[in-house]
């Protein structure tokens, strides 16, 4: 009877739990209110589950570097907090990351919709969980605007017209907007967009979908932008040295009237504001006969877990809870915004941990109309080819014709050497 | 020597030894395979002959700006920051009050020198809202765009390592104060002043040690990264885009492994050209005890 109860015993718990507690490791990106919400949701989830998760965050900067030292090391954290366009870099046959389908024991998948899911896998494997859907959205300091007397704008012609009304009622160090590197990239992006209807490189076929003049097009408004005051030089921004727009003081103080941002960024671009200031989301701005709204839309920042993990089933554990499981979703709160899995979604709207601007913002990305965008836009390569043009261009160092001709140059040499 | 001795010897250069060839000696010499592959570290390594060497040398305007941008640093910096150093050190060398507390302070530096701090440190400072334009303001000045103009940044770098001149400072100090006080008194005998001494006498003595500082911060400015990597970024306009900037983006960002290696080896034959070069003028200028020229 007794050796009948112990093989009982450890067949039940051989059967109940298969991931024994262990020491995991997480890496992710972010700003401060992200730090201290995900260490939390690793202390409530790991003492639910009985394991221990050493956190390794850092800010964006230089984490897709770290990431891929890691990974090409197999040193990888655990669990990764991987951004979506990085997805077909570093798991071409989706065989870089642990497939999910494998550990839907673990993890909840019913949480996530068709579409969330098939924006997470590669060749039929869940390489990811999105963790949100996010878009960048043109967001204002309303306080800033106020002063001026003007209301929010809706067009291109209205954030056009701001600028010398700025310049006038605050003085020259006051702008509407700002524009430089990666943001003046998807601006001209996204001007592109609207008029041609077509995105800047076609998913479908791997190719540039518009034409060289499409190109000199966006350039030459955005070159309107910095001469009509309503965005500030590369020059003078430059002068700041390589400062991120939320640690830039001219942002925490109002001098800078807005900004094109991705809606999960609320808390990050909000935090540094000096007190009373408000920043509000106006969606985007539509210019006359565009064909698409033009959105930038994607699969925000997914949850992965390591091809290489020997405790892939713990990881597993601590992924939903961190993303489903009440204790986890509580902890995590909006950090990352409006959470894809439903039930996540639901418990903070109840609890009213969403802020009602980060729904709002969350409701313009998902509302708004746009091509399909490929990952490839956000490639090393492409960013740079794009970037670096765009700067020779602001210095005056050539003219859009020659800026045009180069990105595209720079785009195809990197769309042939992406494997 | 008994035969336990004899071994304790290896035991003791070991650790040394062992982390030599793992951690630099095996990275060397796979760098140099690498150069010739198409690497992309999520895959394995596809030899491609001097492809990479081909396209370094006959298409790729960045490495043309990148070198020339290293070059114009290396030879701004080195004579500068030597000259600096040298000039600190002369002046500690005088007996005056609180010597020791003025060598220390100097020498802080040189301790936080490579930090990431600094470098953020050194952002502020001459931002456009920073202290340094606050103090052109005050005395009337205008403001300089220190980062945003390519003329500019690139100057701006040079000076962050300048400041860090306490290494070669100390170890200019120790020359100094081992040249023979006789010789100073001996020429102050014979009516000579105190530039002639220095010119004359102190100079030529610590040969061997600007030598030694010339090699040393010519390799280390050749290899500057946290200063332009944390302050701008390496712009703009690629102003301030050292060669290790570019090898850490083509390695970690674009994934070339195999291309980043072959410009790690262009700038170590560049540095070892050098240092030869440096070496074979050294019969010229440098001057050791004993030795018969006059």
């Amino acid at each position: 009877m007794k050796k009948t109860f112990i093989a009982a015993l450890l067949a039940a718990s051989a059967l109940t739990s298969t991931a024994q507690a262990v020491e995991l490791r997480m890496s992710w990106w972010g700003g401060d209110s992200r730090h201290l919400a995900t260490q939390e949701g690793l202390k409530v989830c790991g003492e639910k589950h009985g394991h221990v998760i050493k956190p390794e965050f850092t800010g964006w900067g230089g984490h897709f570097e770290k990431v891929a030292t890691q990974i090409a090391g197999k040193t990888e954290a655990d669990i990764m907090q991987i951004n979506w366009p990085w997805l077909p870099i570093f798991s071409a046959d989706g065989n870089g990351f642990a497939d999910l389908n494998t550990l839907s024991g673990q993890i909840d998948l019913t949480q996530w919709s068709a579409d969330q899911i098939e924006a997470g896998s590669i060749q039929g494997k869940l390489n990811g969980l999105p963790v949100s859907t996010t878009g960048r959205l043109f967001v204002f300091n309303k306080t800033t605007w106020d002063k001026t007397g003007l209301a929010l704008p809706s067009t291109w012609d209205e954030l056009m017209a701001a600028g010398p009304v700025f310049k006038e009622k605050l003085g020259d160090a006051y702008y509407p907007f700002e524009g430089i590197g990666l943001d003046a990239s998807l601006l001209i992006t996204l001007y592109g967009t609207q008029k041609t209807g077509m995105p800047l490189i076609d998913p479908a076929t791997n190719k540039i979908a518009w034409s060289e003049a499409d190109m000199v097009d966006a350039i030459n408004y955005y070159q309107t932008l910095v001469d009509n005051h309503v965005i500030p030089s590369w020059k003078d921004v430059a002068a700041a040295g390589n400062v991120a727009l939320h640690e830039n003081p001219k942002w925490a103080s109002g001098e800078i009237g807005g900004t094109y941002q991705w809606d999960t960024t609320y808390f990050k671009i909000s935090d540094p504001l000096a007190e009373g200031q408000e920043l509000s989301y106006v969606g985007l701005l539509s210019q006359d006969g565009q064909k698409t709204a033009g959105i930038y839309r994607k699969a925000s920042m997914v949850f992965s877990i390591s091809a290489n993990s020997a405790n892939k089933e713990a990881a597993a554990q601590i992924l939903n809870c961190l993303l489903n499981e009440a204790e986890g979703v509580a902890a995590m709160g909006s950090a990352r915004g409006v959470p894809s899995s439903n039930t996540a979604r639901a418990a903070l709207l109840e609890s009213g941990a969403l802020k009602p601007e980060q729904v709002n913002a969350q409701k313009l990305v998902l509302d708004a109309t746009g091509p399909a965008i490929h990952p490839f836009m956000e490639h090393p390569d492409v960013r740079s080819a794009m970037q670096d043009n765009l700067e020779l261009f602001a210095y005056g160092e050539i003219d859009a014709e020659t800026a045009a001709s180069d990105i595209f140059y720079g785009i195809q040499e990197a769309l042939d050497d992406i494997k | 020597m008994g035969g336990e001795s004899k071994y304790a010897g290896l035991w003791y250069v070991a650790p040394y030894v062992i982390g030599l060839l793992l951690f630099t000696a095996f990275p060397f010499v796979a760098s140099f395979y690498l150069s010739f592959t198409d690497y992309d570290l999520l895959s394995k390594p596809e030899w491609v002959g001097t492809k990479n060497y081909e396209k370094l040398f006959s298409r790729d305007r960045t490495f043309d700006k990148s070198l020339k941008v290293t070059l114009i640093y290396v030879f701004t910096t080195v004579p500068l920051k030597l000259t600096f150093a040298l000039f600190i050190a002369v002046v500690l060398n005088y007996r005056l009050k609180a010597i020791n507390l003025f060598r220390t302070a100097y020498y802080v530096p040189s301790i936080l020198g490579g930090s990431i701090a600094i470098a953020v440190l050194w952002r502020y400072i001459f931002a456009d809202t920073g202290l340094v334009n606050m103090l052109i303001v005050s005395l009337g000045g205008e403001p300089i765009n220190w980062f945003g103009d390519p003329t500019n940044a690139l100057f701006t770098i040079t000076l962050l390592r300048c400041w860090q001149f306490g290494s070669a400072m100390v170890i200019f100090l120790a020359a100094l104060q081992s040249v023979d006080k006789s010789l100073y008194e001996a020429a102050s005998i014979d009516g000579a002043g105190p530039w002639q001494i220095f010119r004359n006498i102190t100079l030529p003595l610590i040969t061997p040690v600007i030598f030694f500082n010339l090699i040393m911060q010519t390799v280390q400015a050749f290899q500057e990264f946290n200063g332009p990597y944390i302050i701008t970024q390496g712009g703009p306009l690629k102003s301030t885009y050292l060669l290790p900037l570019y090898i850490y983006d083509k390695a970690f960002k674009s994934f070339d492994m195999g291309y980043a290696s072959a410009i790690a080896w262009v700038l170590f034959v560049i540095i070892m050209v050098l240092t030869l070069i440096a070496f074979w003028s050294s019969k010229k200028w440098v001057y050791y005890a004993g030795d018969k020229r006059s």
